[in-house]
């Protein structure tokens, strides 16, 4: 079964770098999203196994975002990520929801399945 | 013992027996018309100056008074001398018996002192001796044709001749002589009594009136003499009523000073009132003294001055005719010295007595003089300091204030009032609280205020301290400019502090979106073309390329960033080569005047990012064609000056930029000036110190 992702992340490049990254990698990226508000949306509407979500976005940020995200009727699985590390947001990653943090850096296929296979 | 300290053992009894022979002589004298009449005339007169000159001279001893008095006594004894019956008696009788005459003119002359001060009265008084002398000489060497009454007269021993014109003659000069002296000494006791000073006329006076009455009768009975026999009698008897009250006049006199002395020490301790104040004293002493210009001064210890009855230091005035300087010492220390009229020397007594009993409420008043000297000292000190001060009772009545600047006073009523009178109720409240908490701890207290004044609000500093058992100072500084330094530089820190939070959240935002994105990309790139190196290889070299863009972009930003952060060429190369690169990546022409050498780092820093500021404004709002910058030393200040020709109308304080301009140069004790008026252009102007 391949997995469905929705990228969110308000710079383009990375969104493009990602999508190609995982997509060689075996995921079905099946959206993005700029921005907190359109990504609850794009999530409601794709229904997406997994979303990438960046921590920091215009508006309101990625906690706030998976803090929504996890109160959908079929919640997806979240996944932080940051040009940050994870050390420098302390337990905000852990308290709202999100299932796992990878920094930017460390993107690949095998750091995202191993938060989903667990 | 001398005859100057008994006069009475000599002169008393010689005075008696020189009576008795006149008596002798004259109940005898078969020349003599009324020898109970004459008699009965001569004692009375003799013995009134006779004993009333011994009176004096025992109070006085150093006063020759009393002895030119007893002198005059005796002269007129010595006039009884003519009523003997033998020849040489007769002729010494006619030769002294006008001696009496020249004694009383000296009496007169050198009263109250008993001495001759002026060469013009010495020369009158020895004009009279000798005219006195002289004159019965010579007329009785050239006698009138006359003959004693009931009998001859007793031989002339002197006698030359009854020539009548030489007799016309010698009595026309020394009438005239004696008229000439009589005039004198009378326009001398004239002078003297204009001169006189009030308390010295108060002695002369009587003696004066009598003596110069004398006198003048005696110059007229000269006169009138040849010429008429009632007018001589008339005169005559107006003059022995004169000359006789003389000596009643002087001993009324010296006793009337006995009676002032005692009335003099009752004033000081009685009409003084026990707590009399320093004036209090010195008007009682005036009483006393009956000198109304009399000065008490104290001696002020402290200081090593005399001082006033007031407080004010006091030069004592050398002796002069009119004012001299009597001390009043206490064991060998000076208490007080009261400066008063020369007259009251020859009243010794009343001033001996006087002063001793002043000296006892002067020692205690001298107590009383230094406090307020030294009082006199701090309000003088106190009067010099700016500051408002109220001294303020512990129930928050005020007793008294010295306001330099009345601006800062609420209102002009002060004393008597109360503090919840004149200030806010809230004000008022602290102002006691710390007063007394001044007063009951003993250690100051201070308060800070603000008062609202007409379209301005003052601050103030109040200080109290305990001023007494139940009162205190407040002493109030206006502290409104300081205040709005103090807040002014709070607030410049505040932004300091705040420009560099946002400077490094700016940056860090810079960062994160720019140069570390593109690195994460290039990682990511990277790690899609390492995936690719074998299985498609030419998609792996596109995917390099990228990269490659990717990270020229990521240096170029971060370049692009560190120059923000502080600009490489200023720290390499200095602030001429920093400026000619802000100019040269500038669109506008911009003109560089005054090379400004070295500057210390922090000033070549501050110059470096006004000029980068306003350029940037420059570009952004002026509309400008040409920018020029000057940077230039000026009397050890760093003068920097961007101007443009652009639309002008800059609000200096609205950008947060020129602000934080302001900020850093204020940080080095410099100022910024912007100048923008609309249409003109505008003038940012940075002035630093060096130092």
């Amino acid at each position: 079964m391949v997995v469905t992702v929705l990228i969110v992340d308000d710079h383009p490049s990375f969104r493009a770098s990602a999508k190609t990254l995982l997509e060689a990698e075996g995921f079905d990226v099946v959206g993005e999203a700029e921005n907190g508000e359109t990504a609850v949306q794009a999530a409601r509407e794709l229904q997406p196994d997994l979303v990438l979500l960046d921590v920091q976005l215009p508006g309101i940020d990625g906690f706030a975002v998976a803090d929504q995200l996890r109160r959908l009727e079929d919640p997806p699985v979240v996944i932080l990520t940051s040009s940050r590390d994870g050390a420098d947001y302390g337990r905000c990653i852990g308290e709202c929801g999100a299932h796992g943090f990878v920094p930017k850096a460390d993107l690949s296929g095998a750091a995202i399945a191993a938060f989903f296979a667990a | 013992m001398s005859l100057s300290q008994r006069p009475w053992l000599y002169f008393g009894p010689a005075a008696l027996a020189a009576g008795a022979v006149g008596v002798a002589l004259t109940l005898t004298s078969d020349h003599e018309e009324h020898p109970g009449f004459t008699i009965a005339l001569a004692l009375f007169v003799s013995m009134s100056f006779v004993f009333a000159g011994l009176i004096g001279w025992t109070r006085r001893p150093t006063n020759r008074t009393g002895m030119l008095m007893v002198a005059v006594g005796f002269g007129v004894l010595a006039t009884s001398l003519y009523e003997a019956n033998y020849a040489l008696p007769f002729t010494l009788g006619n030769l002294v018996g006008s001696l009496f005459i020249a004694a009383f003119v000296h009496l007169l002359l050198a009263y109250p002192s008993g001495r001759l001060i002026s060469r013009y009265g010495r020369a009158i008084v020895v004009s009279a001796y000798a005219t006195a002398f002289l004159a019965p000489l010579l007329d009785s060497m050239f006698p009138e044709q006359h003959t004693c009454k009931p009998h001859a007269c007793p031989d002339n021993l002197v006698f030359v001749s009854h020539n009548h014109a030489a007799h016309v003659a010698e009595t026309a000069v020394w009438t005239t002589v004696a008229v000439a002296l009589f005039a004198g000494a009378f326009l001398l006791l004239i002078g003297r009594w204009r001169r006189a000073t009030p308390a010295l006329r108060r002695q002369l006076r009587p003696v004066y009136l009598a003596g110069g009455l004398s006198v003048l009768l005696l110059a007229v009975g000269f006169i009138v003499t040849p010429f008429s026999g009632v007018g001589n009698t008339v005169v005559s008897i107006a003059l022995i009523v004169t000359f006789t009250a003389v000596p009643f006049l002087f001993l009324a006199g010296l006793l009337g000073t006995t009676l002032a002395r005692s009335a003099g020490v009752d004033a000081i301790f009685t009409s003084v009132p026990e707590r009399a104040s320093p004036g209090e004293v010195q008007e009682g002493l005036r009483v006393a003294l009956r000198d109304p210009t009399a000065q008490v001064a104290y001696w002020y210890e402290e200081g090593g001055h005399y001082v006033d009855v007031d407080g004010n230091r006091f030069e004592l005035p050398t002796d002069t005719r009119h004012r001299v300087v009597t001390s009043l010492d206490y064991a060998d220390s000076p208490v007080a010295a009261i400066v008063h009229d020369p007259a009251l020397r020859e009243e010794p007594e009343l001033l001996a007595a006087i002063t001793s009993a002043a000296r006892i409420a002067l020692e205690r008043d001298k107590l009383l003089v230094e406090v307020k000297a030294r009082a006199e000292r701090y309000r003088a000190v106190l009067q010099a300091m700016p500051d408002l001060m109220f001294r303020i009772a512990r129930d928050g009545t005020y007793r008294g204030y010295n306001a330099p600047n009345e601006r800062d006073l609420l209102s002009e009523m002060v004393v008597g009032r109360k503090v919840h009178e004149r200030l806010p109720q809230e004000l008022a409240d602290r102002v006691l609280a710390a007063g007394q908490a001044a007063v009951d701890r003993g250690t100051p207290q201070m308060i800070e205020y603000a008062l609202d004044f007409t379209g301005e609000t003052r601050n103030y500093e109040a200080r109290f301290a305990a001023s007494g058992e139940d009162e205190f100072l407040m002493i109030v500084r206006e502290i409104t400019e300081r205040k709005r330094q103090q807040e002014e530089l709070q607030a410049s820190r505040a932004r300091i502090v705040a420009a560099g939070d946002d400077e490094r959240r700016k940056l860090e935002r810079n960062l994160h979106d720019g140069a570390q994105q593109r690195l994460v990309s290039l990682s990511l790139s990277l790690r899609l073309a390492q995936n690719r190196v074998h299985s498609d290889p030419e998609g792996a070299e596109q995917l390099l390329d990228a990269a490659r863009e990717e990270l020229a972009q990521a240096l170029e930003e971060l370049r692009e960033l560190a120059r923000g952060i502080h600009p490489a060429v200023l720290t390499d190369r200095g602030l001429d080569a920093a400026l000619e690169a802000l100019a040269a990546r500038s669109q506008l022409p911009i003109e560089i005047s005054g090379p400004a050498g070295n500057l210390p780092a922090q000033v070549e820093a501050a110059a470096y990012y006004v000029v980068s500021e306003a350029l940037a404004n420059v570009t952004k709002y002026a509309q400008a064609s040409a920018v020029e910058v000057k940077v230039a030393r000026m009397n050890g200040i760093a003068v920097v000056e961007v101007a443009d020709d652009g639309v002008g109308g800059a609000d200096p304080l609205r950008g947060s930029g020129l602000r934080g301009l302001a900020d850093r140069v204020a940080s080095l004790s410099g100022k910024l000036e912007v100048e923008s008026p609309p249409g003109v252009g505008t003038r940012v102007r940075a002035e630093i110190p060096l130092e």
